[in-house]
């Protein structure tokens, strides 16, 4: 159970985590460059054999494989390259292929919409409500916290449906759809957010359900399937990683306007708003590391693929301080994000209080 | 609506079509120019010649340099060389690269680029070079690894069969040094050319008035350590052209002491003064910086530190290299700065 830090314990807390990070900062070098571009080379060779097989294929062994290889593809270039590049991970290498402000991922989403909404806002306002406009996406109810309204009655549908269209709900959180539609926000300015998301998602569409299929000639409806099931493969994934490191029980969300937070409250914020997922290397890499989440709330800007050997420096931390680490096994934090998401589809009940804490 | 956008170019142009190229063949690229060492020349014990052959190559002056990215230990690291290939051949381009002691990138080029390295090279610059009409009489004065803009310059003199009458004065350690025979070879053929070469005691103002009496009445190039540079000067007693390889190295000045900011993309130059990160110095002078966390986790408030010295309170790290990426709400001057703002 996590104990309640004294201010000067809180310092300390911090300047260990500090240490750790300037440890890691001084060590990154030629493994790290030779790690993403291996992974950028994967992503192109399998996207390239996907689409082979697909397009040149027939039979449906070679459906599955190209399928699996093109979600594989998309899959490895959203989390573990995309994600990880956009966050400047590899901005100290200098090379323009890893350039974190000018980087443009394979999905729906602008890479700037989601550099300022991620970056920015997710990373700095971490589960702080009515500041992180990631806490449900601003219509999940996931913590008692928030106001039930009667739409949330509907959520475990609504939670299925942004599985499957994921890229396209990621693409659309920077519109601000929402406020526009509680009045909060002009049409004017919602009509400026949209464009570049809408001029992307219109290519990215084109290209997996128009051009391609045509291209493929008799094989255009092998074509148009296999790409809709890849891009699916990579929605459900995405979406199951990301709710594992955020919304399952045990996660804090917290009521402050973090007016004087000193950089030790801040780690403490990013640890209990975060929770990890315990996996094998390759299951870490498809997650782009993001089955980190903990190591990935307090070191944004660390390369993804170093938070494994962080861990376990993080976690004997956290012993030390009293802090729990909240982490499990991929079913376990599925299971809890579910029943999270079943629970707070009805409104609180009783004094019975949600199982995510809040901390003033 | 036009469906072009940014994201378009940077996805479909910038990331696919550049990676298939760049798997291709690996000097292509759409965003960049990349080279191939071709061949490594040993011109002394501790000078070296590497013949590139880039993919495109813009044109180059004699006696221009080339900006040549080099990737040690994961980090790209740029340093400027001279140009010492003919400006006609646009498929080979030569640097001369003299080691220097306990340097990082002279090193690491003489023991680790092999034939076959891919680096990546800037646009030729520089002005030290000869008018587009040759002045008829020229001295050439070079200092140590000085001579490699005019060595360019005199192969390019002999290639245009330009050359009347040159004076090269080569101020070097020992007669062993680099590219003495050349000149002797090429003094042999070409009663226009006569060269000097100083070797040992430092050249003094009074040798080189005594070996090229006539210095004043020629257009004087120099190229070596300032205190050359500066005898050279006094001894021709006019106007002379100069190139410096080492911009002088700046002060580094404590973090509050008054500095100046030029911000290159808005040709504004602010004053800063007192305490404060660069993020929250800009914004008392009126600047409007992108920015977002004021912590240094977004990355949003990032830009090209393009000269001068900043510290990262973050990290510590002292930040001198030109050309290097530097978070404005982390930083704080030490010295006059250059940003790409």
């Amino acid at each position: 159970m996590t104990r309640t830090l004294t201010p000067a314990e809180t310092a300390a807390f911090g300047a260990e985590l500090d240490a750790l990070r300037t440890r890691t900062l001084a060590d990154l070098g030629q493994r790290d460059v030779d790690h993403i571009r291996k992974m950028i080379r994967l992503v192109g060779y399998t996207e390239v054999a996907g689409r082979a097989l697909l397009h040149f294929g027939f039979g449906p062994l070679s459906f599955l494989v190209g399928t699996s290889a093109l979600g594989l593809s998309k899959i490895l270039e959203n989390m573990e390259v995309g994600h990880n590049v956009m966050h400047g991970q590899y901005d100290w290498a200098g090379d323009p292929a890893l350039d974190g402000k000018h980087y443009e991922w394979d999905t729906s989403c602008t890479g700037d919409d989601w550099r300022h909404s991620h970056n920015y806002e997710h990373h700095t306002f971490t589960n702080v409500l009515g500041k992180d406009r990631d806490i449900g996406y601003q219509f999940l109810r996931v913590s008692g916290e928030q106001r039930w309204q009667p739409h949330h009655l509907f959520q475990p549908v609504s939670a299925a449906l942004l599985a499957l269209l994921f890229q396209y709900g990621v693409g659309l959180h920077d519109l601000r759809l929402a406020e526009s539609a509680a009045g909060k926000q002009s049409f004017a300015e919602l009509r400026a957010r949209a464009s570049g998301f809408l001029k992307k998602a219109a290519w990215q569409f084109g290209r997996d359900y128009v051009a391609y299929p045509l291209l493929a000639g008799l094989n255009a409806p092998r074509v148009l399937v296999g790409n809709l099931l890849a891009n699916a493969m990579r929605n459900v994934w995405s979406f199951a990683i990301i709710f594992c490191g955020h919304f399952p029980e045990g996660v804090s969300v917290f009521r402050t306007d973090l007016d004087g937070e000193t950089r030790g409250e801040w780690y403490l914020r990013q640890l209990n708003g975060s929770a990890n997922i315990e996996g094998g290397r390759a299951f870490h890499v498809a997650s782009g590391h993001l089955s980190h989440q903990i190591e990935h709330h307090l070191f944004p800007d660390i390369p993804a693929a170093r938070y494994p050997e962080m861990a376990p420096a993080v976690r004997a931390i956290c012993e030390r301080y009293g802090q729990s680490y909240n982490t499990g096994s991929f079913a376990k934090q599925l299971g809890s994000v579910a029943r999270q998401i079943a629970r707070f589809s009805l409104p609180n009940q009783g004094h019975r209080r949600s199982l995510l804490t809040t901390v003033q | 609506m036009l469906l072009l956008s940014t994201a378009w170019r940077r996805l479909y142009l910038d990331r696919h079509a550049n990676f298939l190229l760049g798997e291709l063949r690996p000097t292509w690229s759409l965003r960049e120019r990349r080279a191939r060492v071709v061949d490594i020349i040993d011109e002394s014990t501790d000078t070296k010649t590497f013949v590139l052959a880039p993919s495109r190559w813009p044109g180059h002056t004699a006696g221009q340099y080339v900006p040549v990215d080099l990737e040690i230990a994961g980090k790209r690291v740029r340093r400027c060389y001279s140009i010492t290939s003919l400006p006609g051949d646009r498929r080979r381009v030569a640097i001369t690269v003299k080691r220097v002691p306990g340097g990082r990138v002279s090193g690491f080029l003489h023991d680790h680029v092999r034939r076959g390295t891919i680096v990546t090279l800037g646009d030729p610059a520089g002005d030290f070079v000869l008018p587009e009409r040759v002045p008829a009489r020229l001295a050439l004065v070079a200092g140590g690894s000085g001579i490699t803009p005019i060595l360019g310059m005199l192969r390019d003199l002999v290639d245009r069969a330009e050359l009347t009458d040159v004076v090269v004065v080569y101020a070097v350690r020992e007669d062993r040094a680099a590219f003495v025979d050349e000149f002797h070879h090429h003094a042999v053929d070409l009663p226009g050319l006569r060269v000097v070469v100083h070797a040992g005691a430092h050249l003094t103002a009074a040798d080189l008035v005594a070996r090229v009496p006539d210095l004043a009445t020629r257009e004087v190039y120099t190229c070596g350590p300032a205190p050359l540079m500066d005898l050279v000067a006094a001894a021709a007693g006019k106007p002379i052209h100069r190139e410096r390889f080492v911009a002088a190295i700046p002060a580094t000045r404590s973090a509050n002491a008054p500095a100046r900011v030029h911000l290159a993309i808005a040709d504004r130059t602010v004053a800063i003064d007192g305490s404060g990160t660069l993020l929250e110095q800009l914004e008392r002078a009126g600047e409007r910086p992108a920015h977002g966390c004021r912590m240094g986790i977004c990355n949003t408030c990032r830009c090209t530190k393009r000269s001068g010295v900043v510290e990262d309170l973050a990290t510590g790290a002292l930040s001198t290299e030109p050309d290097q990426e530097i978070r404005l709400c982390t930083s704080v001057a030490r010295g006059d700065l250059e940003l790409a703002l």
